[in-house]
This record gives structure tokens, sequence and C-alpha cells, in this order.
């Protein structure tokens, strides 16, 4: 088989650069679901939602990493990747998570704002997915 | 000439309060490590997110939107409602740090017809408090350790006005860190976004920006911009008019701005904490260095006093012992 073709790829989170390097596919989770993005890839932008994103690495290996929402701009077989949070299941705190979820309830289930309505559904979702990968056998 | 007494009084009160002042210099340092790293950690996508945003813009086709203000009605309003979103420490003790963000942010008050103030740390509210100026009542947050819980929160609470469009434009003055030395304060506006023809020089601006800060950003260089010299206007509007965007323009546009915002509020409080801990720890360093410079005057003349007081001393019993020899 011949060498599978990569692109750049760099994922930008905001307490670290989580990778830069070559890639052959990305996945990532969308509002309608999952998309991939291989080399030379038409120009695209688009937005990612909290969920597990993939990276398959030059080497064939996957990179698994559970985001936060997004945004993916692909072009000239470059990838760039801007997300809140960007994590390795392994580095995940369960407990935190699930800190987290609880609290998110609460404030759920209390009256509140439209606004804090947006905050506390973004953190459940958030903490849901961070619970639900990072138990996952890989 | 003071008194001996007085003189060592000082002495001692000056002591303390180098006591104090050595005691808050330990404690910004400690403070600022932590700062630093957490600048460190975020600068990369402090600048990332500023170079690619600007970069998407570039290349964005147009759009009318809200949030690029220039729909219809937006460009026949005359007076723009401006929020400006000013970063202020918590505590004072740090130079001219506070002082000189409120100069910038009043200056910029003045220019602005109509405006909402959105003030974090409580210096500053206090400062715009006392003099009057209207604050939103449940705004307040603090400067101390920044999360991207705060950033969010107070993110949400400003894009929510500007959907009601209580506000038109969006500015953020902040301090940031150039290098260890030396911190600038920035008044950068954040919204609306800027349309391609004006996205040019945003991202050479912000180029240049992120090369002057530190060292360790080097490697973004080479990706995070990516205007080609050879780019004339009418090859990226070609290049621009096929590109997938997903899930629709508006919500990209409406995504990428809360993306946006909140990155760069986190970003600005990242560096501006580490600025006020910076500033404090120098100004700490300074005050101790001065009351050290005090206190050495101070025992000089103490000395001097006491040397002086010696003499006279002296000089009277042995006047006195003159008197009584020659009696004899």
């Amino acid at each position: 088989m011949a060498e599978a073709k990569t692109f750049k790829l760099r994922i930008l989170a905001c307490n670290k650069l989580f990778y830069e390097g070559d890639a052959i596919e990305v996945i990532f989770p969308t509002t309608d679901g999952e998309w991939a993005v291989m080399a030379n890839h038409a120009e695209m932008i688009s937005t990612i939602e909290i969920g597990e994103m993939k990276v398959k690495l030059p080497d064939g290996s996957w990179m698994k990493a559970i985001v936060s929402d997004g945004f993916i701009d692909v072009h000239d077989n470059r990838v760039n990747i801007i997300v809140y949070s960007c994590e390795k299941p392994e580095e995940i705190d369960r407990f935190r998570a699930e800190a987290a979820m609880e609290r998110a309830r609460e404030q759920l289930s209390a009256k509140q704002s439209i606004r804090e309505y947006h905050i506390s559904t973004a953190s459940l979702a958030r903490a849901m997915a961070r619970l639900k990968y990072s138990n996952k056998d890989i | 000439m003071a008194s001996a007494k007085e003189i060592s009084n000082r002495i001692k009160s000056i002591k303390d309060t180098m006591k104090i002042t050595r005691a808050m210099y330990m404690i910004s340092s400690i403070k600022l490590r932590k700062a630093k790293k957490n600048l460190e950690e975020t600068e990369p996508y402090f600048y990332g997110l500023q170079g690619e945003i600007a970069g998407i813009l570039y290349r964005f086709p147009d759009a009318v939107n809200l949030f690029f203000d220039n729909r219809e009605k937006d460009l026949k309003e005359k007076v723009k409602r401006r929020g400006i979103v000013v970063i202020t420490g918590d505590k004072g003790m740090c130079g001219a740090y506070n002082h000189n963000v409120l100069k910038e942010a009043e200056k910029l008050i003045k220019d602005s017809k109509k405006y909402r103030l959105f003030v974090v740390g409580a210096v500053g509210r206090n400062y715009f408090y006392t003099r009057n100026y209207p604050l939103p009542r449940d705004f307040t947050y603090t400067a101390t350790n920044p999360s991207i819980h705060r950033a969010r929160n107070i993110s949400e609470t400003i894009i929510e006005l500007y959907k009601k469009e209580r506000l038109d434009e969006v500015w953020v003055v902040y301090t940031r860190m150039v290098n260890s030395m030396r911190s600038d304060v920035e008044i950068e506006e954040v919204l609306p976004l800027k349309q391609r023809k004006f996205a040019r020089d945003e991202i050479i601006k912000r180029k240049q920006k992120a090369q002057m800060a530190h060292g360790h950003l080097k490697k973004l260089e080479d990706i995070d911009i990516n205007v080609r010299s050879e780019d004339t206007d009418d090859t990226v509007l070609l290049s621009g008019s096929d590109m997938i965007i997903r899930p629709s323009v508006d919500d990209l546009i409406e995504k990428i701005v809360y993306n946006y915002l909140t990155g760069f509020i986190y970003g600005a409080l990242v560096e501006a904490s580490a600025c006020e801990e910076n500033a404090r720890m120098m100004a700490m360093s300074n005050a101790t260095d001065n009351a050290d410079n005090i206190l050495k005057d101070l025992s000089l003349e103490y000395n001097k006093v006491r040397q002086a007081g010696i003499t006279q001393e002296i000089t009277e019993v042995i006047g006195g012992a003159k008197a009584l020899k020659s009696k004899n």
C-alpha cells in the first residue's frame, strides 16, 4: 500500500498546545454527527461540538481526545482546531467531572436566566462527555 | 536636629514597614510564578486564536450579519453603543498598574457617546463607583486566579446584550505582558468582527504583536497566518467563494464569536493577572529598597546625634573638672 498522505494538524486548547504535527485523518463531532478530514481536503470552516475526537497519526495509530466546543479551519492541507479544552481520556479527572455534572444538574433545576441556562447546559454536556469517553476502553 | 529618641522611633517604624513590604514581596513572587506558568500555557492559545480568527475573517465570504454590524439598520445608526470591558486588579499596592489601565479606560469613555462599563476587579469598580459612572450591578468579577468559567460568564453577559442590540461595539482594556520588565495597556476592539477588507491590516498587526511577545511563540509564526503576498483581493474572493462552511454561515459566525470573545477575555484576564503580580512584586521590592536607604540615612543621623550628645557630655564634664581645678 502506498504511503498514506498526511496533512499538518494543530490543535490548540486554552491551556496548552495539544498537538502539532502530521496526521492522516481527523474525525471530529459536529452538530450533525461526525465528520472526517483527510489530506487535501477542500477549504472548510466548521464548528466542533462537545464530544470525542480521533486523530490518525502517521504511524497508523489512533489518538483519542475529548474536546469541548470550538471550530476547525481547513485550508491548504493545513488543519487548525481551536477548542476550549482538549484532553486525552486518561487525563480526565473522573471525580472532578462527576462533581461538575452534579453542580450543573443542580443549577439547571433552579430557576435561572437564559444566560445561566446556556452556561449550565454547556457545562453539563462537557461533564457528561468527559465521563462517557473516559470510561470507554480503547 | 531631631533628638535621638525621635530618630530611633522612626527607625523602628520603618523597620516594621519593611517587614511588611518584604513579606508582600515574597507572597507576590510566589503568586507571580503561578501566574506566569498559567500565562505561558495560555499564550499560544491567546495569540493563536487571534491569528486564526483574523485569518478566517480574511478568507470569509462577505456576509451580512449582526456580528459584522453591517446590516442595513446598523449602517444607519449614527451613534454606536460601546461596551467597554476594563480589567483591573483586586488590590492596590502594585505601583501604577491600576492607574495606567484606568487612565486609558477613562480616555476611551470620553471618546464614546454611549457606553456601558464592565469592570473586572475591585479597584476599578471602586474607582468608577466613586466617580459616579454607571456600573451594572450584577457584574462583579474578581481578577485573581482567572478561569475559563469566569471568562465564559463574562462573555455570555456581553453577547446577550449584543444580541439584544444594546451594544454595537465591544472594547477590551487590559494590560499585556510584553516581557518581564515591560507591560503595556492594550485597547482592543473585539466586536463587531472585522470584514475582509479590514482583516488584512489586522492580521499584520496581530502577527507583529505575537512576534514581539515571548520567544516560545516562535513556533506559531509560520502557521498562524496565511496571507500570501501574491494574494490580490480578487484571488481571495474566488478562493473564498467555494469554501465549505458548516453548519451554516450564521451558526458558524455565532460560534466563532462565542469562542473568540471567551478566549480573548480569558487570555486578557491571564495576561492582566500576571502583569498585576509582576507590578506588585516590583513595587514591593522598590519599597523594601527605599526603606533600606532611609534606614541607612537615619542610622547615620542617629549616630551623629548620639555622638554629638556624647561629645557635649564630655565637654561638660571636662568643663566642670576644669572649673573645679581652677577653684583649688
